[in-house]
């Protein structure tokens, strides 16, 4: 079952479930107890920045209060989230993988995003949200938030994209957003998971040039793989049909056959016994025994 | 000298050579097929079950016809069987 449900994450996804579980469910105590690095690595991938912890005490009330923040995140505006930034998640895993899967979205662009889901979206950025901020404020913030060089390097990488589009081709990748099958139990993994579809503009502005490149190259192998695999597994099936064909006339031939002998030495014996029952009466009849 | 008529003594020499020949060919090829299909390895599970699942789509109406000649035959051979019992017996009777 777990090996069925890793093979519904495309790009090899399905490696971190029982971290996710488990992680999810660690209390403050034990994180105290992670290594370094793994502490960083679990700070990071809740959106925090660990290199503003200086000690191990900081990052871990750090990390415990954004598990607490999270806790108390609305579901549904995280939902929100992940379908605008087109994350491949199961509609049913816990709220802290889809605080992961929304700290991994870059994109600046708020187009389609509900106020909620830009609440919930710049709290775990780490931008300040009043309870009465509407969408243009939220928005505001979030793009003052990312800095002027992040900015400057975004707009760049926009530009690139916009080059490397027209180029080779627009094509769209606006089509609907659809969740990953649920997955019963558990969530799927925190491994990195494959380039969201989008535009090729918009993968360049997000994951840089070679980066928006290099998942439009792997999404477009994975779908000329994926058709192979499904041509390949229909030849497979038609082989296998054949085959299963073949054994049947074969077996009905067989026994055809072994009938057949079976009838002809039933004749013999018959056509046999019935001389030595005239030889018999003959015998009896004229001369005696 | 024994009375021996050739004519049975063939027809009996014959039928039991051949019934232990045909009898030992069968159940040696009976049992290495069983050997074979009882054998641990995962194919040969695979096997069984596939042969298991031939046999349940096994269609008489494809030779049922050629069974019945069997079955009329084998009823014909036991006939001639006990007509040979009953000539018999009237052999003792007409000549004692």
């Amino acid at each position: 079952m777990a090996d069925d449900q890793r093979k519904m994450l495309p790009g090899g996804q399905g490696t971190g479930v029982a971290q996710m579980t488990t992680a999810g469910a660690m209390p403050a105590r034990q994180l105290q107890e992670l290594p370094r690095d793994e502490l960083e690595t679990l700070a990071e991938e809740l959106g925090l920045d660990p290199t503003r912890y200086k000690t191990l005490q900081h990052l871990v009330a750090a990390v415990h209060e954004r598990r607490q923040m999270i806790a108390s995140m609305d579901r549904e505006a995280m939902l929100d989230v992940v379908k605008w930034g087109r994350r491949p998640v199961p509609v049913n895993v816990s709220k802290e993988y889809l605080a992961q899967e929304i700290t991994r979205i870059r994109s600046m662009r708020f187009e389609g995003l509900s106020q909620r889901g830009l609440i919930a979206l710049a709290m775990l950025r780490g931008v300040r949200v009043d309870p009465g901020d509407d969408v243009p404020t939220l928005i505001r913030r979030l793009r003052k938030q990312e800095g002027f060089f992040s900015r400057l390097n975004r707009k760049r990488r926009a530009l690139i994209g916009s080059i490397v589009s027209n180029m080779i081709g627009e094509d769209s990748g606006d089509s609907d957003y659809q969740f990953l099958p649920p997955q019963p139990g558990s969530s799927p993994a925190a491994a990195p998971p494959p380039p969201r579809p989008g535009t090729i503009k918009e993968e360049i502005e997000d994951s840089g040039l070679i980066g928006g490149i290099a998942g439009r190259i792997k999404r477009s192998a994975d779908t000329y793989l994926n058709q192979k695999l499904d041509e390949i597994e229909a030849r497979i099936d038609r082989k296998l049909d054949e085959i299963d064909r073949r054994l049947a006339e074969w077996r009905d031939k067989e026994i055809a056959n072994r009938i057949r002998i079976l009838k002809i030495t039933l004749w013999a014996s018959v056509i046999v016994s019935l001389i030595s029952l005239l030889y018999f009466y003959i015998r009896v009849t004229f001369f005696g025994r | 000298m024994p009375d021996i008529d050739l004519f049975n003594f063939f027809r009996y020499l014959l039928a039991t050579i051949v019934t232990i020949y045909a009898s030992i060919i069968t159940f040696q090829s009976l049992y290495e097929w069983y050997v074979w299909l009882a054998g641990e390895d995962r194919y040969i599970s695979l096997v069984r079950r596939y042969v298991i699942v031939h046999g349940l789509r096994l269609r008489f109406t494809s030779f049922w016809g050629d069974l019945l000649v069997c079955v009329l035959l084998c009823v014909v051979f036991l006939l001639v069987w006990r007509a040979h019992s009953i000539i018999g017996d009237l052999d003792r009777v007409l000549h004692g």
